[in-house]
């Protein structure tokens, strides 16, 4: 049995891997980005898969058994709310505490006037990121850490300490899952690393998204220089947890640097000239990046079509994907398509249908892995991704 | 990349070697062995601050 699944993983791989490079493999790999529907399909609450991770792994893998897909995510639910509440970290809504046990975690924007990160600290940001973060961010974000000037306490030590403990625990299990995920069912790990651009991570995380709107405009010369200044710093996080095989890309989650949320001159001037190199610069050590395209970011295809070749397959959410396959197809492997409110509200045959047009309009050459369009959460029905799947299966031979 | 140079810290570090190094009486021992054990552990400090921003 062991033997077979081995197998079945180096097919899986092979296929998996040939379609991210562009290449035509022998059916489309499915991939499928599967959060709390993980919880749904395997009986378990939101709050059970976001705060024991242990069964947001084991609902992972029962998925991963159960449907005919090559590759997953080993917890898409990844924010872990055990290692969040150890940390004492503000900004989660965590299911069965801020909000209901059935609703998967959220993340909270504090007003403009409580960003984590004040307009005129970018100076001290662009001076020094990491000293920023841990003496002037963290201690906003958590509610144990001590601020500079405050006396410490046990619990801002028991923050670092517990934190510390939880996160390379988590770390750790990853690869215990990943081994599973490959013994069990033959499922190969969809991705390794994190990526973020430098502008999405300052309106996330630093300035809110107000807070950047404002800056964009007032002191244009500080937001590029945070952004350049963060640049190296998320180079090297990237490639500390890429696959050292090289064979899946690192995850690069796209949030608000797109039109309509900034303008297509913003995204000229900040957002495109601070990822474009770190791309570039991962690729130049041989890791592929998926650009998890989430929203709609078709306004900006012509300024991934220049990065160099296979370097990125790029996933779309809710874009044309036609449109997005005519623009960067060529260069680069499409995934996702399927609309989520058809997989939430849509009929088998509505979903069946889908699927028939996008692989009849995108995958022709090879070059795509099926899936949805976002993160499935709780609301994606069963029947409706056993449908995609077996859909794909069927029809997606080449 | 140019902005790296600028960096008080250099990625991956949160205190860097050749301050730590400062602080140390004369290392009469093997030096290069202290200085890859500490970078390797100040590399998990590094880590808890950046993946706390990006990842949780």
């Amino acid at each position: 049995m062991a033997q077979d699944m081995e197998q079945l993983y180096g097919e899986r791989l092979k296929r998996y891997v040939t379609a991210m490079r562009n290449e035509k493999p022998d059916m489309i790999p499915i991939r499928p980005f599967v959060a709390e529907f993980t919880a749904k399909y395997a009986g378990y609450t939101c709050q059970e898969v976001t705060h024991d991770f242990q069964k947001a792994f084991a609902a992972a893998r029962k998925c991963a058994a159960d449907f005919d897909w090559d590759a997953v995510v080993g917890n898409m639910v990844y924010v872990w709310t055990g290692l969040t509440q150890a940390i004492g970290t503000k900004y989660y809504a965590v299911p069965g505490i801020d909000i209901p046990p059935d609703t998967g975690f959220q993340y909270l924007e504090p007003p403009e006037e409580k960003a984590f990160m004040k307009a005129d600290e970018y100076d001290q940001l662009i001076e020094d990121p990491t000293g920023f973060l841990f003496n002037v961010w963290l201690p906003r974000i958590s509610a144990d850490v001590s601020a500079m000037d405050e006396p410490t306490s046990m619990r801002n030590n028991l923050s670092f300490l517990k934190g510390g403990m939880a996160m390379l625990n988590y770390f750790t299990a990853f690869g215990t899952q990943n081994e599973l995920l490959r013994k069990e069912s033959g499922t190969v790990s969809a991705i390794s690393g994190i990526l973020k651009a430098p502008f999405d991570i300052i309106a996330d995380k630093l300035r809110g998204y107000l807070g950047l709107i404002t800056d964009v405009m007032e002191r244009p010369e500080k937001v590029l220089a945070a952004c350049e200044a963060l640049m190296p710093h998320l180079t090297h996080v990237a490639l500390s947890g890429a696959d050292p095989d090289k064979n899946v890309p690192i995850g690069l989650w796209m949030h608000r640097g797109c039109v309509p949320f900034f303008s297509q001159k913003h995204f000229e001037k900040f957002y495109w000239p601070t990822l474009k190199p770190i791309v570039e610069e991962i690729w130049a050590h041989g890791h592929q990046v998926l650009f998890y395209a989430e929203g709609d970011w078709n306004a900006h295809l012509n300024a991934f079509a220049e990065l160099p070749d296979g370097s990125i397959v790029y996933h779309v959410d809710q874009a044309d994907i036609f449109e997005a396959h005519k623009a960067i197809g060529e260069k680069f492997c499409i995934s996702g398509g399927i609309p989520n409110f058809l997989l939430s509200y849509g009929t088998e045959e509505e979903v069946r249908e889908c699927c028939k047009k996008v692989i009849d309009g995108v995958a022709g050459d090879g070059g795509y892995i099926m899936d949805a369009s976002a993160i499935v959460q709780n609301d994606g029905k069963v029947e409706n991704i056993k449908a995609m799947t077996d859909f794909t299966r069927e029809y997606g031979v080449y | 990349m140019a902005k790296e140079k600028k960096a008080k810290r250099k990625p991956g570090a949160c205190i860097p070697w050749e301050e730590k190094l400062k602080e140390l009486p004369e290392i009469s021992g093997d030096e290069e062995l202290v200085k890859r054990v500490w970078e390797d552990i100040d590399a998990l400090g590094y880590m808890y601050i950046w993946q706390c921003l990006l990842s949780f």
